[in-house]
């Protein structure tokens, strides 16, 4: 309870102080650890930014075909490719997890 | 990128593209195939004719289809006796629009059928993607 408080009462508590290291140093650790195992951890996230980017693409399309802005051939177009990017990646990532599933289960 | 199937539904969709366009001058043709002049001896609706070019896609390295233009095509008017007509001449005749009705249902036809053609070719690519796809999901 004192620590709760201790913050609204004075902005430079230290409370407040520990935090906010901890915050900076949290990423500072994360960022530093797919620079040593680049390959696997970039290759999902690179897989799941084209899917969301695929995504919002399509939403975007969908908008303005409501709008009369696009054909119906470019909505069309655009979230059958926003569906299969998305199938790839939902594919590819269960891959992944019962390959993890496979290791947890390995007897030591 | 150079995955054909993509490439396939690119060109499928350039292909739905071209003849949606051939449509809408068809409708144009059957829509304006009364419509005359607003003056004595005016000239009517003059028919309208579309006509398809290869376009190389660069990225692609594909053959995607466009419209190359959209011209009038320059025949003789039909001429009808209508006097009193806002558009007859002296003689009582008034020029009628060089539109077929027949010709333009046919072609309205032509244009449905290669509309269908492309239809199939998209989804036979994203049945095949998605065969491929489904490799990863069987173990």
């Amino acid at each position: 309870m004192i620590d709760r408080i201790a913050p609204a009462g004075s902005p430079t508590a230290s409370p407040l102080g520990v935090d906010q290291t901890d915050l900076v140093r949290v990423p500072a650790a994360a960022t530093s650890a797919p620079v040593e195992g680049a390959d696997f951890g970039s290759m999902l996230s690179e897989l799941a930014s084209s899917a969301l980017g695929a995504v919002k693409q399509a939403e975007t399309i969908s908008v303005a075909g409501i709008r009369g802005q696009a054909s119906v051939q470019q909505v069309v177009e655009a979230v059958m490719a926003a569906e299969q990017t998305l199938q790839t990646a939902i594919a590819v990532r269960d891959k992944v997890v019962a390959a993890y599933t496979e290791i947890s289960r390995m007897s030591i | 990128m150079h995955d054909p199937l993509q490439a396939s539904l690119r060109i499928g969709a350039s292909g739905l593209e071209a003849q949606s366009k051939r449509l809408r001058v068809v409708s144009e043709n059957l829509a304006n195939s009364q419509s005359t002049g607003r003056t004595p001896g005016a000239d009517p609706y003059t028919r309208k004719t579309i006509s398809f070019e290869s376009e190389v896609d660069e990225a692609m390295g594909a053959s995607l289809v466009k419209v190359a233009g959209i011209d009038q095509q320059r025949t003789r008017y039909r001429v009808e006796h209508h006097p009193g007509h806002p558009a007859a001449d002296a003689n009582g005749f008034v020029k009628m629009p060089n539109v077929e009705v027949m010709v333009e249902v046919a072609d309205m036809r032509e244009a449905n059928r290669s509309f269908e053609a492309n239809l199939q070719v998209i989804r036979q690519a994203r049945e095949m993607i998605s065969m491929t796809i489904d490799l990863l999901r069987s173990t």
